[in-house]
């Protein structure tokens, strides 16, 4: 609670942002809604000269349809991408992920670009845009240049992101007919943090899945897509999911407090189902 | 780099009073309003945003006190729970709802339970009246060690049956 004292940086554009990053030689981080950071300084796990604050910077805020994807301002914050409609419509996948995000008062002032660039392995929206197949806009003030969620998240709390580089934009595709979403969870209290959650997405003819896309969070140092399991379903009826998903391979859960390394691979298996059998039940209508 | 040179002017209405104050940019909204402007009915409980006793309504959003800086948010209106009370200073009807369910105990989560209340009952007038689960599941952010969740339940239900949402 007793934080060090830093310096408080006011930035009126995503240029100015960067500027007050570069000049700060990698002692200043970037805040947005401050839900992840401020908790983390107050913990004493992080130390800072300056925070920049980047909520002020207009034009970066709401969703808008740009054809074939959603638009959405890295300041959007997670209230308003829970109720944003263009987002049900578009990628309900990223509606529901949210609605698990920690407490009302969170999603009020946490913002998507924030969760994104802190990155932490357990957090719904990096998980729901890597199974979306979301691209991220990075700029360092001057230039852009466009990222894929799975390039992007690169290890616990690691992303692409340079030391004087923001998140602008993210675009996620909009889901295409036959597609069907599912989102599973399960953490030690509501709100708390993800033991393991899982996001499918599947396009569906006649009750059987022609294409699955799959992910979890919470159980590596990143979240992942789940490419062996995501062909092994190719073909099944919403029934025939628990026959076809084996143990999933290629995930290293870590055991602490809340659960062992054991309990989290059972999760990740059950959850996996839980999300495609949702999602394979949704898909095919439309 | 100190302290000194890191200090900046906030200014905030609370509860409907604008009150400036220069003081550390780092200083969270919570210390800001018990430390330099001396309105203490915001509890500092967990530090981390988990607890809830710190919740202030931020132009009418609940926020965690605890977790935003007051320099975030200079310029806005903030509602502590003494911002409930009517104008002579009298318990409001919400509190009083409180008041008589005997929803707290040792009271210090309470006023981040009436703000969350406040909040809830707002945000939900001329919609379907909230179920007890509901209630419990809008509650999931304020957590109670007198164990003191199924009063608090039956306060906000009554304050909603005489539609009251201040």
């Amino acid at each position: 609670m007793f934080v060090k004292p830093f310096r408080y940086q006011r930035a009126e554009s995503l240029a100015d942002a960067c500027a007050m990053l570069r000049d700060a030689g990698g002692g200043a981080k970037a805040i947005a809604g401050g839900q992840s950071l401020l908790p983390m300084m107050n913990l004493g796990l992080l130390d800072l000269d300056a925070v920049v604050d980047v909520g002020h910077v207009e034009g970066i805020r709401g969703v808008t349809r740009d054809g074939g994807y959603l638009s959405i301002g890295a300041l959007t914050r997670h209230a308003d991408l829970e109720r944003d409609a263009a987002v049900r419509a578009g990628q309900p996948l990223v509606s529901e992920a949210v609605r698990w995000i920690g407490s009302s008062r969170i999603r009020s002032r946490g913002t998507l670009g924030g969760s994104l660039a802190h990155s932490d392995p357990a957090a719904e929206l990096p998980l729901a845009m890597i199974v979306a197949g979301a691209e991220y806009d990075l700029t360092d003030g001057s230039a852009t240049r466009s990222v894929k969620a799975t390039d992007f998240h690169q290890g616990f709390f690691t992303t692409d992101l340079a030391e004087d580089e923001l998140l602008e934009r993210v675009r996620v595709p909009v889901l295409g007919p036959g597609w069907g979403w599912g989102f599973a969870e399960v953490s030690r209290r509501r709100g708390d943090f993800a033991l393991v959650a899982a996001a499918a997405l599947a396009r569906v003819a006649e009750g059987r899945v022609i294409e699955a896309r799959l992910g979890l969070c919470g159980v590596a140092d990143r979240p992942i897509r789940l490419g062996a399991v995501e062909i092994a379903v190719e073909g099944a009826t919403a029934d025939e999911l628990d026959a076809r998903v084996g143990p999933i391979e290629g995930i290293e859960p870590a055991s602490d407090t809340n659960a062992s390394a054991d309990h989290r691979r059972h999760l990740a298996r059950v959850l996996a189902i839980r999300a495609l059998t949702d999602a394979v039940r949704r898909g095919g209508s439309a | 780099m100190n302290a000194e040179t890191s200090d900046i002017s906030v200014t905030l209405t609370v509860n409907g009073t604008p009150i400036t104050k220069t003081a550390g940019g780092h200083l969270s909204l919570l210390r800001w309003l018990r430390d330099v402007a001396d309105v203490t009915d915001p509890k500092y409980g967990c530090g981390e945003g988990v607890c809830g006793a710190c919740t202030v309504l931020v132009d009418g959003e609940p926020t965690s006190s605890c977790i935003v800086l007051a320099a975030q948010v200079n310029g806005a209106a903030i509602t502590t729970a003494a911002g409930l009370c009517e104008p002579d200073g009298s318990l409001g009807l919400l509190q009083q709802r409180f008041h008589e369910h005997h929803a707290a105990q040792c009271g210090f989560c309470t006023p981040g339970m009436l703000l969350c209340a406040r909040a809830m009952l707002r945000d939900n007038e001329g919609s379907e009246p909230l179920s007890r689960g509901d209630i419990r599941e809008q509650l999931h952010g304020n957590l109670c060690r007198c164990t003191g969740y199924s009063p608090i339940v039956d306060a906000i239900e009554d304050a909603q049956s005489q539609g009251i949402v201040r």
